[in-house]
């Protein structure tokens, strides 16, 4: 393998006539970790990473993998492997033969072709058409064309969508897998929940804008637990959790929510005033509603579900 | 760019319809072959005759000019077409990024394929077209005489055409249309307007591409039908040719195979 390279954009634009698809972009995605690169439909994210591939032309700005385009670049697959959407392959052709007619353009050794097919665990189905293969099989097939130049970086773009769950789980292990080999991952995705499992470090996009860019933990840090707290007591709940410094919504007759809150700050509390529980749960880490709200505070056009809807962790 | 070529021929001979092409130009070519000899026999009372004559010997060697015209074309279309319909221009570029490159691979390995066309017709003419030659007793140092003139140049339209069929593709993008466009122009069109300019402006519209591939092939198929003398020679044909190749290829790598690829 080479070595993980660095991805860096810099006041990456694109202007698709009076649309302003990506403006003023800038990141970075160092080798060795997950970078997820997250934002709404969108976003301008599939518009962005094809600048980075040569596919789009910016309009503004520069997208460079080690400091060169990626056109420049002189073995292009060795360096840089990537997974598409609304990519495909001819129906007829044989899975080993799409990755055969890979490797004749670029100079890869064929030798890797069953390498790549051990990797993503389609040996056994290497010499079907691809027509007939699952929508699964084809990401995985994609992938398998990305690592055929064991390239130092790899640059995906939402490719759980269309996998099951037990996918999705082979995917995580799979990118957090391949960065621990040292190379650089930068994968998109419309799903925070998804990927937060995965990543090192966010870049959230919104309507072409950067709106939040560092290490996972510190937007974990931001997104503080909300506790749900059921009980017969629940007027004296609110008024004991108020009189400390929280701020509790009473919900219904026996509930009461308290943001900004852990089980291990509330739970002495309420014992202390001998309040009774039947129930103290945390409702999730709230990274998703502050995903929300940071991919929404642009405002307008953005939809209405509000910043507390709850996503689905895997997509339709 | 020996990769991308070796790429691209790789691309063509895994997919069917390169080689659906093959089988329907040699079919073809069989076929066609009955013309010569039958147009022989009405020289002799009817039925089929060795062909004699030098429009007759040419007709029975060039045979495959008349699959060219309509089958070469369309292996340019389809290594073009074929990456936007099956959506794989974009796996194609990420694996070779300088677009000016695929593009000249791809004009390249089509190239080749129509000589493997041209062969086709060849083979043809020497297993069926040479035992009814020698069964009905044809003169082969007549037959020999018109190797020069018409074998290289049937190979040239192949190639040439093939060539004009990516020049089409890249331009019009769409397979469906870009067949037509090739077929329909060179066949129906392309007579159509030649007859008019004829008839009514006197102007002989000899540089169109079957008129010039007819030129380069040594007026096989179209002296006897428009006359002898108005076709251009075979180079200035092969020119013509040459730039129906080269011209729309450049025009289309200009304005849509630069484009976003989104």
């Amino acid at each position: 393998m080479t070595t993980g390279a660095t991805i860096e954009v810099r006041g990456l634009t694109k202007h698709f006539g009076s649309i302003q698809a990506v403006r003023g972009l800038d990141f970075t995605a160092h080798p060795g970790r997950v970078t997820g690169f997250l934002g709404p439909n969108g976003a301008g994210k599939t518009t962005a990473l094809r600048m980075l591939l040569g596919l789009v032309y910016p309009t503004a700005g520069t997208a460079t993998i080690d400091g060169r385009r990626y056109q420049d670049l002189h073995e292009p697959t060795r360096q840089v492997g990537a997974v598409l959407e609304a990519t495909s392959f001819h129906p007829s052709r044989r899975a080993r033969a799409h990755l055969k007619m890979l490797t004749l353009a670029s100079g890869i050794s064929e030798r890797r072709i069953d390498e790549v097919l051990d990797l993503v665990g389609l040996r056994a189905d290497a010499n079907r058409k691809v027509g007939g293969y699952s929508l699964g099989m084809r990401q995985r097939l994609e992938l398998a064309g990305a690592l055929l130049g064991d390239p130092g970086a790899l640059i995906l773009d939402e490719p759980s969508n269309g996998l099951d769950p037990q996918g999705i789980a082979w995917l995580r292990a799979f990118l957090r897998h391949l960065a621990g080999e040292g190379r650089t991952v930068l994968v998109s995705s419309h799903l925070l929940a998804e990927m937060a499992q995965t990543v090192d470090d966010v870049v959230i996009v919104s309507q072409g804008v950067l709106r939040e860019q560092g290490p996972l933990a510190t937007l974990t840090a931001r997104a503080r637990p909300t506790m749900r707290v059921r009980t017969p007591e629940a007027n004296r709940l609110v008024s004991v959790a108020a009189a400390a410094g929280f701020s509790p919504r009473q919900v219904a007759a026996d509930v009461v929510m308290v943001d900004n809150a852990s089980p291990e700050q509330l739970g002495p509390l309420l014992a202390s005033h001998q309040i009774v529980l039947y129930e103290l749960t945390q409702e999730g880490m709230n990274l998703e509603a502050l995903f929300l709200q940071l991919t929404q505070s642009l405002g307008s056009s953005m939809g209405p579900s509000a910043p507390q809807a709850v996503v689905p962790p895997v997509p339709a | 760019m020996t990769r991308l070529v070796r790429s691209e021929l790789f691309k063509l001979r895994t997919t069917p319809g390169p080689w659906i092409l093959l089988v329907i130009d040699m079919v073809a070519c069989g076929l066609f072959l009955l013309i010569p000899f039958h147009q022989a026999g009405s020289l002799t009372g009817g039925g089929y005759a060795a062909p004699s004559t030098v429009q007759d010997l040419r007709d029975m060697l060039g045979v495959g000019y008349e699959a060219a015209l309509f089958l070469a074309p369309i292996i340019g279309v389809l290594s073009v077409t074929g990456e936007y319909r099956h959506k794989v221009l974009t796996t194609t570029l990420l694996f070779s990024p300088r677009r000016a490159d695929v593009l000249t691979a791809k004009a390249i390995a089509s190239i080749l394929w129509g000589l493997l066309l041209g062969l086709g017709s060849f083979v043809v003419v020497g297993a069926e077209g040479l035992s009814w030659f020698a069964a009905d007793g044809g003169s082969f140092s007549s037959l020999a005489h018109q190797i020069v003139p018409v074998v290289p140049g049937v190979l040239g339209a192949f190639a040439l055409l093939a060539l004009f069929g990516v020049g089409i593709g890249v331009l019009v993008k769409n397979q469906v249309a870009g067949v037509l466009v090739t077929i329909g122009g060179t066949i129906i069109v392309e007579q159509l307007l030649v007859a008019l300019f004829q008839n009514v402006f006197h102007m002989d519209l000899n540089w169109l591409p079957s008129e010039a591939s007819a030129a380069l092939v040594g007026g096989v198929f179209n002296g006897r039908a428009t006359g002898a003398g108005r076709l251009l020679s075979w180079w200035a044909g092969g020119l013509a040719l040459l730039a129906w190749g080269v011209v729309p290829g450049v025009l289309g790598y200009f304005t849509t195979f630069r484009r976003d690829v989104t």
